[in-house]
């Protein structure tokens, strides 16, 4: 019976949790990008991508992942970009993405 | 002859450490020059460069010509200080001959001769000697004057803004404001008490022994030395830490420049000649978009060159610039202020991880056959109309053509160069030109002036030919291989930053634009462009900013009342078709659009 699914069931929080996500250094990058809130995950940025036209890589996945306090792989992840610049041309919030990049690696990356 | 007098203590402190520490800075600099940097100098010194350096810095460094060129009133006031400095050491050095003859005088002996000449018993006065002296001094003085009211009003000088400056310039500005003014009473003085017939000097002496008693005089006569001695020895000690280090550095760097050293991508010793010959003119600010479009005042060439050279420099100032060479195409002293900008971003540890990219190992997306590459860039797949302008205009000319990165390709690597991620770079550079080789291209076609600049500057790519796609659909007309219609429009020609002061592709562009229709050229064209503000180069603007550069830069092509506005670069359209009634165009779509074969 527990099995039975009517559709009406509701789904565990499973996208941010707080409990094991440790939110320092998303506000961290924030703080210094406030700009980044404003983010409608429109998908442009990961739509024009030259990294992304190449490999898996999906640069909005990954700043809203990062942006959740999920930092797992992501540093080895945004390592992929190339930094062509392209993402902020066709960002429709004006979101300097490119600094972006440099800013999740400065804060992820150990330099 | 005796030749010592207290006073003269300061003076010799001061030139003493001068030259010592000038000496050990610029032999620890070239002992530090990269291997391959000083096997340069030896190939080269002794060559006619040597020579030609030699003049050059007589026009530079002393007349200052180039400064004349952009600016007269303060070519006036710098070859003044400096000319007429030069001139009055070197004439006093003949007037001493002239009255002792050939007989040995210290330094000081020479510099403090008024002062000399009276305890070694000279009295008879040589008039041409007093006569050119204080017309020397004259010069030197209305130099300074310009330079107080330079201080009190930049605008005089047709500069909206002035240098601000720090502490130990403030010390050696001072002393060099009153070197001169401190002479002209010292030797005043002592035309007063021994007579002298300058026309300067010995009008203001007779002035002054008519209207001081003359106890007087003498309570001042030995302290106005000692202030002119004083004054001298402070702005030796400082300068070797201060703006005016440029003064004698510009010497040694004319040389080394002629004899082709050059800055890099890697900082290396040779860098801090360039830095510290800036004369911290402040040239470089007007021109700047970032001061007079947004009101950016700290990070301009002058700014960052004194941060760096202080070890000062912070990676906000040093990434907020946008690289547009307007600064470094008016800079008199001719600093590569943009190569200097891109290594000192270099300074950040290149990325640790190891698999960095490796995704691209055998990657190719290309496709066609030919002996000619086509490499659209990254930015030109967000103008997708240029790329099919091209494939038409290619076809038009009967041309077979290799396409390097129409199904998506690999960024050409400059713009990781410009964030100083220059290791990561050289990946991409390695994986492109190995594409390039594996295909056998003779010539690679690019229709985004940042990868032609890369190509040319950064590959090595012998036996290909690098165009960008300006210069490559001129000589298809020039070889009569496409024919163009006469449309009538008037176009206003963009020139991109990479395109013409980057690459020095002025014409091409134009002269195409001529083949279809009239140019207009808007205020500022060539090397004065403007411009678009979405420099990759620049990561701290935010869009606001951009946005506002672009606006102002495209009024001016508004302006001239054209009925399209053209570019030839993707990233300068995007930019200005943000902000602009008019619909920019490539060069490449104005052709493929009135072809007529
Ligand atoms: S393009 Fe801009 S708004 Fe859209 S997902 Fe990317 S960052 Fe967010
Ligand atoms: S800068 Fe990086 S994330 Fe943005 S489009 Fe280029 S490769 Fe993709
Ligand atoms: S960088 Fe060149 S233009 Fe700017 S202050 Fe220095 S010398 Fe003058
Ligand atoms: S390169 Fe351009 S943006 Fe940078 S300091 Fe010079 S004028 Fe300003």
């Amino acid at each position: 019976m527990r099995n039975l699914n009517f559709g009406y069931g509701i789904s565990r929080p499973r996208v941010i949790n707080l409990d094991n996500n440790d939110l320092r250094k998303s506000n961290a990058i924030i703080a210094e990008m406030p700009e980044l809130q404003a983010c409608i995950g429109c998908g442009s940025c990961t739509a024009s991508c030259t990294a992304g036209n190449l490999t898996d890589f999906n640069f909005r996945r990954l700043h809203t992942a990062v942006r959740r306090g999920e930092y797992q792989g992501a540093y080895e992840e945004i390592n992929k970009c190339m930094l062509c610049g392209k993402c902020r041309l066709v960002c429709p919030r004006g979101i300097n993405t490119r600094e972006l990049i440099m800013l999740i690696k400065r804060k992820l990356g150990d330099f | 002859m005796t030749f010592f007098a207290p006073f003269t203590i300061p003076f010799i402190i001061g030139s003493l450490v001068m030259f010592s520490v000038l000496l050990v800075k610029y032999i620890l600099w070239i002992v530090r020059l990269p291997r391959i940097d000083k096997r340069l100098i030896l190939h080269n010194i002794f060559t006619t460069k040597s020579l030609m350096a030699v003049w050059e810095i007589i026009r530079e460094s002393l007349l200052h010509v180039r400064i004349f060129r952009i600016n007269p009133v303060l070519g006036f006031m710098h070859a003044s200080l400096a000319f007429g400095w030069f001139l009055l050491i070197v004439v006093g050095w003949i007037e001493t001959i002239a009255y002792i003859g050939g007989e040995w005088v210290p330094l000081h002996g020479h510099v403090f001769f008024k002062y000399f000449m009276p305890i070694n018993g000279i009295t008879e006065h040589i008039w041409f000697f007093e006569q050119l002296m204080d017309a020397l001094l004259l010069i030197v003085l209305m130099g300074v004057g310009l330079a107080w009211s330079k201080r009190l009003r930049s605008r005089l000088m047709g500069m909206r803004r002035t240098t601000k400056h720090i502490l130990f310039d403030r010390i050696a500005l001072t002393s060099l404001w009153f070197i001169f003014p401190a002479r002209l009473i010292a030797e005043s003085l002592t035309a007063a008490i021994y007579g002298g017939d300058g026309f300067l000097t010995g009008s203001i002496g007779t002035w002054l022994s008519e209207t001081l008693p003359s106890n007087i005089l003498l309570n001042l006569y030995e302290p106005s030395w000692w202030i002119y001695s004083s004054l001298l020895g402070i702005f030796f000690i400082t300068l070797p830490f201060s703006r005016y280090m440029h003064i004698i550095t510009e010497i040694p760097l004319i040389f080394l420049r002629r004899w082709k050293l050059k800055p890099t991508t890697e900082r290396k010793s040779y860098d801090r000649f360039e830095v510290e010959a800036c004369s911290r003119c402040g040239i470089c600010i007007d021109p700047c978009q970032l001061q007079s479009d947004l009101g950016i005042n700290d990070v301009q060439s002058v700014y960052f060159l004194r941060d760096r050279r202080y070890n000062m420099l912070t990676l906000k100032v040093a990434n907020n610039c946008l690289m547009c060479g307007r600064c470094e195409s008016k800079c008199p002293v001719g600093i590569n202020l943009n190569t200097l900008r891109l290594n000192s971003r270099a300074k950040r540890r290149n990325i640790p991880y190891e698999g960095r990219y490796r995704y691209l190992r055998g990657m190719d997306r290309s496709s066609g056959e030919g002996r000619i590459g086509y490499f659209a860039g990254c930015m030109t797949s967000l103008t997708p109309g240029v790329q099919r302008s091209m494939e038409s205009i290619f076809r038009a000319a009967g041309e077979e053509v290799w396409y390097a990165d129409k199904e998506g390709g690999v960024c050409c690597g400059r713009p990781l160069m410009l964030t100083g991620e220059t290791d990561a770079a050289r990946k991409m550079v390695a994986y492109n030109t190995d594409l390039f080789r594996r295909h056998n291209i003779t010539t690679l076609v690019t229709s985004c002036p940042i990868c032609l600049r890369v190509f040319r500057e950064s590959y090595h790519l012998d036996g290909i030919e690098i165009l960008h796609h300006t210069e490559y659909i001129y000589r298809l007309i020039a070889e009569h291989r496409i024919d163009l219609r006469d449309d009538g429009r008037t176009f206003a020609y963009h020139d991109p930053c990479e395109l013409g002061r980057g690459c020095g592709i002025y014409e091409e562009p134009r002269k195409i634009l001529n083949h279809v229709g009239h140019l207009a050229e808007a205020k500022h064209n060539r090397r004065d462009a403007m411009c678009c503000g979405s420099s990759l180069a620049n990561s701290v603007i935010n869009d606001a900013q951009q946005l506002r550069i672009a606006q102002r830069m495209t009024e001016e092509l508004e302006a001239t009342g054209c009925d399209t506005i053209v570019t030839a670069c993707p990233l300068c359209n995007k930019a200005i078709s943000r902000v602009s009634t008019h619909v920019p165009q490539d060069v490449a779509e104005v052709v493929a659009k009135n072809i007529l074969n």
